[in-house]
């Protein structure tokens, strides 16, 4: 029996021959809360899990950077996610980096972003609070998820942490809609699946309108 | 998954793989077989003064759990602990400008892997940064989960092949944790307090 190899050497191996699922090809939109629920019957028809129904969700998710303690203008920082389901108590957390987005040019059907998903243990949030990670800001998400082949499609509503105390359950909707992601994890070069993603996104028209949302134009 | 017990095997003036003979023929008497072979590493990082206050992670696999990484921050006060996936690898390739590995301190423990009837022993090669650093036997009883409730046993096995190089009492590390749950990252925690002072020690001379 030979010698097992390190786990450095097997991760190179991997990342090699790019196996392992590094990119993160998205289209998003929203509906509004009252046309919800056509969206949703709309979905049940078209994906996957057509008799156990929509699983649903509720996460909650904080959002971290990791940067100097000084930033000056060149140093990087580096933005760190972490989400659990408020829904599973004995689901493992998720720990989640994602990149710079890839808007590319028009030929392009879906924005492409680096992403490093993995589950890990509940010391996470101590472990980067004292490794130097800054809360951003933190939302729970309530909504549902399909599946279309490799395809996740996310219907939820967003809610401020906190929120109003004299709201019931303490959550107040950042807005009267929904957001709606349509999301594959792949490794990279695999662009054939932002067609079948514009495809898909096509059959959901005029209900939602799912496109490349470019974040620098939304900020400022 | 049970408790795990780790010994470090004095070398005295023999050569590391002379020991692992030594003692791969004394448990093979006892009727154990090979199943394999093990490994378990650390690489150590530490964080760039613009950081603030010194941080180290230390970065560790056990080829027992493949599919996890394990990572022990220490603040200097306090140290947490964490599982993740094996991607965190590639994480903490992102995080090289804030937190960097110290190449010479690249430890493992690797080895043939043994089982006999509930135990399952290690005989670790410990080297740091390639050089040989001593002998770390790693004892394993599967079926029990709690420190207080197989320590006897454990301690008469290990004597039964390691010899009066056993101490009666349990390792330090186990103190005010012989009644809680044993767990993968206690073997981690372990591991990471056998290297740190192997680290410290003169090449070879730790016995």
């Amino acid at each position: 029996m030979g010698a097992p190899g390190t786990a450095m050497d097997s991760l190179s191996a991997a990342l090699k021959c790019n196996i392992i699922p590094n990119q993160e090809y998205l289209l998003q939109g929203s509906v509004l809360d009252q046309y919800v629920e056509v969206l949703l019957h709309r979905l049940r028809g078209l994906c996957d899990n057509v008799d156990s129904g929509p699983e649903s969700f509720q996460d909650h998710e904080l959002c971290f950077t990791l940067r100097a303690a000084n930033p000056s203008p060149t140093s990087i920082a580096l933005p760190l996610r972490v989400r659990r389901a408020l829904d599973v108590a004995d689901a493992p957390w998720q720990l989640r980096y994602v990149g710079q987005q890839e808007l590319g040019d028009k030929s392009r059907p879906t924005v492409v972003r680096s992403s490093i998903d993995m589950a890990c243990t509940s010391t996470i949030v101590e472990f980067l609070t004292e490794l130097g990670c800054r809360v951003d800001f933190e939302y729970t998400a309530r909504g549902y998820m399909f599946r279309k082949g490799r395809m996740k499609i996310t219907v939820s509503k967003i809610f401020k942490v906190g929120g109003m105390p004299n709201k019931p359950e303490g959550l107040e909707p950042i807005s009267q809609s929904y957001l709606v992601e349509l999301s594959v994890l792949a490794p990279s070069g695999q662009d054939a699946i932002a067609e079948d993603m514009r495809i898909f996104a096509e059959q959901l028209r005029p209900l939602v309108q799912l496109e490349k949302i470019d974040y620098k134009r939304l900020g400022n | 998954m049970g408790v795990t017990i780790l010994h470090q095997f004095p070398v005295e003036n023999r050569t590391g793989p002379a020991v692992i003979e030594l003692l791969t023929k004394r448990i093979a008497a006892l009727g154990a077989v090979q199943h394999g072979q093990f490994l378990v590493d650390c690489e150590t990082y530490s964080s760039v003064p613009q950081l603030g206050h010194q941080r180290t992670v230390h970065v560790l696999h056990n080829s027992e759990q493949p599919a996890t990484v394990f990572s022990l921050l220490e603040t200097g006060t306090k140290t947490i602990p964490l599982a993740t996936d094996g991607l965190f690898d590639l994480l903490m390739m992102k995080m090289s400008s804030f937190y960097t590995s110290k190449k010479q301190t690249k430890a493992e423990s690797k080895g043939p892997r043994f089982e006999i009837g509930d135990f399952c022993v290690k005989l670790g090669t410990v080297t740091v940064s390639s050089n040989f650093k001593g002998i770390l036997v790693e004892v394993e009883y599967r079926p029990c989960i709690v420190p207080q409730m197989c320590w006897e046993l454990m301690k008469e096995f290990l004597q039964g092949f390691l010899g009066s190089s056993v101490l009666s009492n349990p390792p330090v590390y186990f103190q005010n944790k012989m009644n809680d749950v044993y767990t993968p990252i206690d073997t981690i925690h372990q591991y990471l307090e056998h290297f740190t002072i192997f680290r410290k020690s003169p090449a070879g001379i730790r016995t």
